[in-house]
């Protein structure tokens, strides 16, 4: 059950997750984003490119909308229609071309959003476990915070 | 000719919180120590994480929780009962349930088990029954219920 693509390594409040490569995705640091003053929107930045401009949200350890942490650095945009929209992370690490190999994990109970589970692989490396994100849902999800 | 003890069932007692669960030894791929619990976010609370098994992640549920009752934290005595995958799922997806203590094995004789009355056991879909076994009471998890829960 091995899969030859790479994976990028998001940490999110404390925690590790892995994004498939297939997602394309950019990085960018804070200081190229527009910080959001209006914490009520639940936007932590805005990317701004000519007339458009995406969202970044900061997510807690549960992935639960919350504000950025203050010494926050960059986030991963997601592409995607119809639009891009952003995830705050604490780090983010390309890893290499089969570092990772991913077998199927089925979280139980009804899925969290309309495009299925979050997570639909897992990365089992020395007992430990890190979850794979299902590019469609986590892209769903992030919408679905508004903004 | 020898005559098949058809009458016996062979299995584990699973202790949990106020009740002991009972389960064919044919259900069960191992008995591991709990490690390290990964969070599942957006999961229901009676899934309390998920461990590395093998080649494999699997989801751990706390059966307390599923029956209505507080989410356990592993003990320093809980094991995690790894199950093989339940009817009509992958090959790949076991469950785990955590005990609260070391399960034992058991060989339960048909002759000699009491279905308990229902006042017995805490009222619940994933329960298909008890039985007394002595004056021990063991709840038998209903696996197709489980089953629909798991895997709505």
């Amino acid at each position: 059950m091995s899969d030859t693509n790479q994976y990028l390594r998001l940490e999110v409040a404390g925690h590790s997750y892995l994004l498939p490569s297939v997602q394309r995705y950019t990085i960018e640091q804070r200081d190229n984003l527009t910080e959001n003053l209006d914490h009520a929107s639940g936007v932590a930045a805005w990317r701004v490119v000519r007339n458009d401009r995406w969202p970044a949200y900061a997510l807690d350890g549960a992935l639960r909308l919350t504000r950025a942490p203050a010494q926050w650095q960059r986030a991963v945009f997601l592409e995607g229609s119809p639009h891009m929209v952003g995830l705050i992370v604490d780090d983010v690490q390309l890893l290499p071309r089969g570092a990772v190999t991913v077998t199927p994990f089925t979280p139980l109970g009804p899925s969290p959003t309309g495009e299925g589970h979050l997570f639909v692989n897992a990365w089992v490396n020395a007992g430990r476990v890190t979850l794979v994100f299902s590019p469609p849902a986590l892209l769903g999800y992030l919408r679905s915070l508004g903004g | 000719m020898r005559k098949l003890a058809t009458d016996q069932i062979h299995g584990l007692e699973i202790p949990i919180s106020g009740l002991s669960l009972f389960l064919p030894s044919a259900t069960i791929a191992e008995i591991v120590n709990v490690g390290t619990l990964t969070p599942v976010p957006f999961a229901p609370p009676w899934l309390i994480g998920a461990i590395g098994w093998r080649t494999v992640a699997v989801p751990i549920v706390s059966f307390e929780a599923l029956l209505g009752g507080a989410v356990t934290a592993p003990r320093p005595q809980s094991k995690l009962v790894v199950l093989y995958p339940l009817r009509g799922r992958a090959d790949w997806e076991f469950v785990g349930l955590l005990t609260a203590s070391e399960p034992r094995p058991y060989m339960v004789q048909a002759a000699t088990t009491v279905t308990p009355s229902t006042d017995d056991l805490p009222i619940t879909p994933y329960l298909a029954t008890g039985i007394k076994f002595g004056d021990r009471l063991f709840g038998i998890p209903d696996l197709d219920r489980l089953r629909q829960a798991f895997y709505p």
